[in-house]
């Protein structure tokens, strides 16, 4: 594929995706991933816990660095994807988030990418590494 | 049902199958509102969705104490997996260590579809100490 090509050298950026987070959105997630942690849906008790407030689900803001990655390098990503994570900071309804990421390292098919999520403010989400076997 | 806080380092949780509906799998991607997925074949389910789909299955066999965080996360995706598959979920916790009053706890996540692998993970978590212990 030329865009696996172009995105083979040290330093591309991929795709970014950038999405709204919204209480209905952390709502529908909660559903599909049957995660109803009162933490995501119930506001009077999220604001008695140290956010002050209701947060996305990590796994919601991880699957907007999944798709870029999906956007990146195609079926590649769900055949032979590798992600390692660490969930920096929580995303609130609200927060306009944006995932991106740039080729750290290449070798014989490998790519490696250095990955991120951050809010409108510049704040740190997600950070960590993915990498695809082409 | 009992929560994370009441299992040890090497409880391992009982396989759970689930079939990919197209219900599930399209109320997924309506969710995460992934528009990549669709570019690559109309039945590829997005990989996230397997992940998801595993946490899932852990939930359904034990609660999360209250103030549970995510706090990392790993996933390796070995196959395509699509609208339709049947898949088992299993899940180990491998690691559960105390500090400065949380529980740090890694949970090992795999999913298979017949007798392949298609994803494998660990999720760390944290929780206060003596939370849902007794939930």
């Amino acid at each position: 594929m030329t865009q696996q090509r172009t995105l083979a050298e040290v330093g591309a950026s991929l795709p970014s995706v950038t999405k709204l987070i919204t209480q209905d959105k952390i709502n529908t997630y909660a559903q599909a991933g049957g995660d109803k942690n009162p933490l995501h849906t119930d506001a009077e008790f999220a604001a008695r816990t140290q956010f002050g407030g209701t947060i996305a689900h990590g796994m919601l803001v991880l699957a907007y660095v999944s798709e870029m990655l999906t956007a990146a390098f195609g079926e590649d990503w769900l055949a032979r994807g590798r992600m390692k994570i660490r969930f920096r900071a929580p995303a609130r309804p609200g927060d306009t988030v944006t995932a991106s990421g740039n080729v750290t390292f290449t070798s014989g098919g490998r790519i490696v990418c250095a990955v991120e999520c951050r809010n409108s403010a510049g704040e740190l989400l997600i950070s960590g590494e993915a990498e695809v076997r082409a | 049902m009992p929560t994370l806080a009441s299992f040890a380092k090497g409880h391992s949780f009982p396989p759970v199958s689930f079939d990919l509906t197209s219900d599930w799998v399209n109320g997924y991607v309506a969710a995460v509102e992934d528009e990549a997925i669709s570019q690559l074949g109309a039945d590829l389910v997005p990989p996230m969705a397997v992940a998801a789909l595993a946490i899932r299955a852990l939930l359904e066999q034990s609660g999360l104490p209250p103030g549970t965080l995510h706090a990392g996360q790993e996933l390796t995706f070995a196959a395509p997996v699509r609208t339709g598959d049947s898949l088992a979920v299993t899940a180990e916790i491998v690691s559960r260590g105390e500090r400065a009053g949380w529980v740090l706890m890694s949970i090992d996540l795999r999913v298979d579809r017949g007798r392949e692998s298609v994803m494998t993970g660990r999720s760390t978590v944290s929780f206060p100490i003596g939370e849902g212990v007794a939930a």
